[in-house]
């Protein structure tokens, strides 16, 4: 098992994930640790995204041993990384339920505003400041609003948008990971983008 | 589909940018666009909010834990 010693400068392995996952089922130590390799990153990425940088940990590490526990149920008719990705995401929810969620404001008031005539209200200048954010508030600043942003969500917009959005993932294959419609997905997402899109446009324009 | 406000653009805009409207809708949601200043600012502020979040919540995993990660996998396939 020494390979595991040096995961900091990982081998180049451009065999496919589904070919090192039967070659892991198999009983290949070394296919799995290809397959960790290459995934815990995004796996920590999207654990963080979908809780904390305080769950994350034991939420990479429980995908990873699960991953490992039941790859022999992995067909190969989906892809390795959509199956890894669903193991992922179910941890995080598990995680996220057995926390009492803390009060936090909802982000309906950063929902757009219109006139009486159903026009927005605000100029082209301040509806499009959001796109400023990045010029207009310090990188440290951005990014712990962003993850307060993004926790402030329902959950349920909140997976959809971190599946979607952040993770780039296809609706259909958030859809399969949720157990919802592609429509539903699209739905949650919407909401998401326009509150966030809202909250973002306050920060850069200075408020909260 | 004859005419879209904003307020009624604002609501398509996912499945507009999906490309799963229909093609007279999504023609009428072109036509309001077109003529209105509002909505390309609010369409441009849309379109970029998940790449700016996208960006902002980036993360590596950090060193010690994947040492952590590696031992409780070492573990495991040690069994």
């Amino acid at each position: 098992m020494g390979t595991l010693e040096g995961m900091t400068a990982p081998a180049v392995d451009s065999t496919a994930d589904e070919a090192l996952a039967a070659r892991a089922s198999a009983g290949d130590a070394h296919a799995f640790e290809t397959l960790m390799r290459r995934y815990q990153d995004r796996v920590y990425r999207l654990a963080c995204r979908l809780t904390s940088d305080t769950d994350a940990p034991d939420i990479l590490q429980e995908t990873f041993l699960q991953a490992y526990r039941h790859l022999v149920s992995f067909r190969g008719d989906a892809k390795f990384a959509t199956w890894l990705y669903r193991i992922a995401t179910n941890a995080s929810l598990m995680a996220r339920r057995s926390r009492a969620r803390r009060p936090s404001e909802p982000l309906d008031g950063f929902l757009p505003r219109f006139d009486a005539d159903g026009r927005h209200a605000g100029t082209p200048a301040e509806l499009q400041i959001t796109c400023r954010a990045e010029e207009l508030i310090d990188r440290g600043t951005l990014a712990a609003r962003a993850r307060e942003g993004i926790a402030r969500l329902p959950d349920a917009y909140r997976d959809a948008f971190v599946l979607r959005d952040l993770e780039e993932m296809p609706t259909a294959v958030v859809a399969d990971v949720l157990g919802i419609d592609p429509a539903a997905v699209r739905q949650r997402v919407h909401r998401a983008r326009l509150m966030l899109r809202g909250y973002l446009n306050d920060l850069a324009s200075g408020g909260r | 589909m004859s005419e879209v406000a904003c307020v009624s653009g604002v609501d398509l805009l996912m499945d507009y940018l999906e490309g799963v409207l229909p093609a007279e809708t999504r023609a009428a949601v072109d036509e309001h666009v077109a003529s209105c200043p509002k909505c390309v600012a609010f369409l441009a502020s849309y379109r970029e909010t998940p790449r700016i979040l996208r960006d902002a919540t980036l993360v590596r995993l950090p060193p010690d834990l994947q040492t952590v990660l590696a031992a409780a996998v070492r573990a495991e396939l040690g069994r």
